[in-house]
């Protein structure tokens, strides 16, 4: 059973590129070009993981609404916006929204499907039980699981999105051990990233854990290399 | 810039104090005014005078017997004097009978010891006392002598002494001081013999006696009666005279023990008065014109001075002293004023010495000219100069004959004397409006002046030294109604578009990196879904160059808004105290290890170095410091990192050898999309590292400036930190 993806994105060359991609990559694929056709097509018939842009012909925060919208119907449902607006601001907001991830253009379409069929697993993993479970990370407080995306420190949860996840998962794997910038940019996934989206990355991981624990400073900076994860 | 230049041109204030100097016009105004004034109420006055004299005049006109030079005596009314002749109803006989003085009997006067010339201690009024009355008529003075006397005595022909009896002392001054005096006695009653003498009254100077004065002595009950006749060629109308009588009581010793006289002792030894002309009637006429503060003169055609009437001066009124502090100010006052107007209208003393009225004689300039029968004005100074007197002279008419001249003299002050309060009123309210036009040009200058200046400085805050506005409104003269208010708002609205644009400029990058991601994001989906459709462009050279000029769009509009995002960034950090050497230390440490081809030289001359701020972002900006030496250094040549202290100041120096900073570019330099030196195509130089190097040291209170190393190729970097306290 192939799974259904929602595209919203008001430029039809790139939301016929993403769909002709995942399309290729063996899934079902509706496109939508502004926020009520997708929102009238979605509460229909509901996608197993939609894409949102933000802004969506003349409305600044069409993707916003539209997800706050989607989460009225369907509080579960993945969802991954691709913008070009970058700002923490617009991160922030995107997360509140629970969204899953925040990816900005230009996108690789290759990484694009790596992190759906990601996702997709993911959500196996939380709704079906299935018996391919990779080995859970203990370190210290930090709990680590890849199978759901979840990540426990003193056993509270920190709700991060996707790229977020695989950034302290690098980090966690190895204490002690330096993560080049080099080494950071391709994990996360992205196209184009620079050594201060990695900064901002890693400065919006660090606020996450403050938030459950204020003495939080296990991702050490080392200046002018990178990051790692402190050793005990 | 927005601390402009001032230029070195006048304040408003000095400007506005510059044309209050037109200001004064107002007291020249006022002195011209008070100037013509005077001159316009001198000559009302002088026209006054003017019609006095005529009207004096006319009624002198037709009245020769006034002016016969053969009346011995002149009229000199309004003088107090010893001596008044006064008009006899017949020529009198002298034979001791005083019926025929008629009523001019009791016009005489009484004299004793009081005005005695040598009377002694033990004077007695009893003993000697006299009464007296001098008249005229025809070619004859006469005097009417009525002695009292306890002893009369009569002159012993045995004795050849004149002194050594009761006798009359008769002194006549002619002009030219020349003094005859003559001793009137009697060796028994009846004519008495007269003998001119010595100026020591003791010898005759000739033996023989005067046979031109007539004298006739009467015992009396209680004395005796002398009669005397002088003609009048033996005095002029400038003649004075004195007498006295003298005493001899003893008849064995005939010493002289009293001198009893009826004129006044002058300033010369001899008792000597003018005799006056007691005229009732010339009286009678000049009387009716005497006034307090003017004098008429009525002159012969000799100038000879007939009559004179009245006085220039006026009674002054005594000052008290002033008591409290408000009459003494408004007794300083009045005397300041009093100088002001003196010096304005030309002080016109109240005060002055002038030409006494005992003279007999006036020569001025318009006695003359009026003697011709031209009606005469002329001012004349007074002769202590102290004050300014009018004069108006007119003519006194017989037929077609100027018989003389009536002459009205009045001082300056008396005519201006009235007007006087109204001028110092006008001086006064004149100072008075110049003192608050003055004040409220100075208010009001200094209050615009700060008005401006507080818009100024409220207008150069607005804007920081980078031209960022820093508010859109001014609060300073914001609700004030004129022009400045106007300006406010302009300024305030100038602002705000300002401002409106440098957001627009600054947003710029964003927006532009912004609405090139969508198009990118098409350019980069597609080759991505043409390598799956079509796998042999993978492995394309081409594919690879288009992915690699993607990559470098996608940087550079990265770039564009890491400054944007930056400042978003900085507003939610938190600060920590941390050591900058040892951050410095572990950075360039790490970047060594990531650009090994590069040697890199740390230089620590002060440790530690604590500092307050975040340290991600101080590696952010030695990441841009270090990217900057990197590219813009000569290759193989190490870059310079040095840490020292300064001011209390940590300072951070990234010295690069090679390129210099051109001079021009210093100060601009970290700009947004400011960018010198070489281009390289492979990489992009936005001009926008440095300003994020200058976005971070500002957020921690440090500043950044770059400068060439002195004396030798390459750039210099110094960041300046605050030291943490």
């Amino acid at each position: 059973m192939s799974r259904n993806i929602a595209i919203v994105e008001d430029d039809t060359d790139q939301r016929e590129n993403y769909a002709d991609a995942l399309i290729a990559n063996g899934y079902n694929v509706k496109t939508y070009g502004n926020r009520v056709d997708a929102f009238a097509g979605m509460k229909m018939n509901l996608p197993d993981l939609a894409i949102l842009d933000i802004m969506l012909e003349d409305e600044m925060d069409g993707g916003f609404d539209l997800c706050r919208d989607l989460r009225a119907i369907a509080p579960k449902l993945p969802i991954i916006f691709l913008t070009a607006r970058d700002t923490d601001i617009d991160r922030v907001s995107g997360l509140r929204l629970d969204a899953w991830d925040y990816l900005t253009k230009p996108v690789n379409l290759q990484f694009l499907s790596v992190r759906v069929t990601s996702l997709f697993r993911i959500v196996d993993t939380l709704h079906t039980q299935t018996t391919e479970l990779e080995a859970i990370l203990r370190l210290g407080p930090l709990q680590l699981d890849p199978n759901s995306m979840s990540v426990r420190w003193n056993n509270k949860e920190i709700n991060l999105t996707l790229t977020e996840f695989w950034l302290v998962q690098a980090l966690a794997k190895r204490p002690g051990h330096v993560k080049t910038y080099e080494n950071l940019m391709q994990i996360t996934r992205q196209s184009y990233v620079e050594r201060n989206t990695i900064n901002g990355y890693v400065r919006r991981i660090r606020k996450k854990f403050k938030e459950a624990d204020p003495d939080f400073s296990m991702i050490q900076t080392v200046f002018g290399v990178g990051y790692r994860w402190q050793p005990e | 810039m927005a601390n402009g230049k001032r230029s070195h041109g006048l304040s408003i204030r000095s400007k506005l104090l510059l044309v209050a100097v037109a200001l004064l016009l107002i007291p020249w105004m006022g002195y011209e005014y008070v100037r013509g004034l005077k001159t316009f109420l001198l000559q009302g006055q002088e026209n006054a005078l003017s019609l006095t004299a005529r009207a004096v005049s006319t009624v002198l006109n037709d009245r020769p017997e006034f002016f016969d030079p053969k009346t011995g005596a002149s009229e000199l009314i309004g003088q107090p004097s010893d001596l008044y002749a006064f008009a006899l109803p017949n020529y009198i006989r002298l034979d001791g009978d005083v019926r025929d003085w008629g009523d001019q009997i009791n016009q005489m006067s009484h004299y004793d010891g009081s005005r005695g010339l040598e009377c002694g201690l033990d004077y007695d009024p009893a003993s000697l006392s006299y009464s007296t009355v001098i008249g005229y008529r025809g070619p004859y003075l006469y005097g009417l002598f009525q002695v009292t006397d306890d002893h009369f005595l009569t002159r012993n022909m045995s004795l050849r002494s004149l002194n050594k009896s009761d006798h009359l002392r008769l002194i006549i001054e002619n002009p030219g001081g020349r003094v005859k005096r003559y001793v009137l006695t009697a060796a028994e009653p009846g004519r008495m013999s007269v003998y001119l003498m010595d100026k020591d009254w003791n010898y005759p100077l000739t033996g023989e006696p005067n046979y031109d004065l007539d004298a006739e002595i009467t015992p009396t009950s209680d004395g005796y009666i002398i009669e005397l006749r002088i003609p009048r060629f033996m005095v002029s109308s400038q003649s004075r005279l004195g007498f006295v009588v003298a005493d001899v009581d003893d008849p064995e010793l005939r010493t002289l023990e009293k001198l009893l006289t009826a004129t006044k002792r002058s300033d010369s030894s001899e008792p000597l008065s003018r005799l006056l002309i007691h005229s009732p009637e010339i009286a009678k006429i000049l009387r009716g014109l005497d006034r307090p503060v003017a004098r008429i003169w009525v002159l012969d055609r000799e100038q000879q001075v007939r009559a004179v009437v009245g006085k220039l001066l006026s009674e002054q009124p005594q000052e008290s002293k002033p008591q409290t502090w408000d009459e003494r100010l408004r007794r300083w006052y009045d005397g300041m004023l009093h100088d002001v107007y003196n010096l304005i209208v030309g002080g016109s003393e109240a005060d002055f010495e002038d030409i006494a009225t005992d003279v007999s004689h006036r020569n001025d300039e318009i006695f003359k000219k009026a003697v011709t029968g031209l009606p005469q004005t002329e001012r004349r100074p007074s002769l202590d100069n102290r004050a300014e007197i009018l004069m108006a002279a007119n003519p006194v008419w017989s037929g077609d004959q100027v018989l003389g001249v009536v002459v009205v003299e009045q001082s300056s002050h008396e005519v201006l004397k009235n007007q006087k309060q109204i001028l110092e009123n006008i001086i006064s309210v004149t100072l008075l409006v110049i003192v608050i036009i003055t004040a409220a040009l100075l208010v009001f200058a200094s209050r615009l002046t700060m008005r401006i200046r507080r818009l100024r400085n409220a207008t150069d805050l607005a804007i920081d030294p980078d031209g960022r506005v820093r508010t859109t409104h001014i609060v300073q003269e914001e609700d004030a109604g004129d022009e400045i208010g106007d300006l406010s708002r302009s300024v305030s609205g100038m602002l705000g578009r300002l401002s409106q644009y440098t957001r627009y400029l600054e947003g710029l990058p964003d927006t532009l990196a912004h609405e090139l991601k969508n198009p990118l994001n098409v350019v980069n989906s597609s080759l991505d879904n043409l390598q799956d459709e079509i796998p042999l462009t993978k492995e394309s050279k081409y594919m690879t160059r288009a992915k690699n000029g993607i990559t470098r769009l996608g940087s550079i509009l990265t770039n564009l808004t890491e400054a944007a995002n930056l400042e978003e960034a900085l507003k939610g950090e938190s600060r920590e105290r941390f050591d900058l050497v040892h951050l410095v230390s572990s950075y360039v440490e790490g970047y060594q290890l990531t650009h090994p081809n590069r040697k890199f030289e740390l230089e620590i001359r002060a440790n530690p170095l604590n500092v307050e701020g975040v340290q991600d972002h101080i590696a952010q900006m030695l990441d841009k410091l270090a990217d900057n030496a990197v590219d813009f250094g000569e290759e193989g040549s190490p870059i310079l990192v040095r840490l020292d202290k300064h001011n209390n100041h940590a300072r951070l120096m990234i010295i690069n050898q090679g390129q210099q900073l051109p001079e021009t570019m210093r100060d601009r330099l970290f700009d947004p999309l400011v960018s010198v030196g070489k281009k390289n195509a492979k990489q992009s130089h936005l001009g926008l590292g440095l300003y994020v190097v200058k976005l971070i040291a500002e957020f921690h209170a440090g500043k950044v400036e770059a400068s060439n190393r002195p004396g030798q190729t390459g750039t210099m970097f110094t960041v300046s930190l605050p030291l943490a306290a």
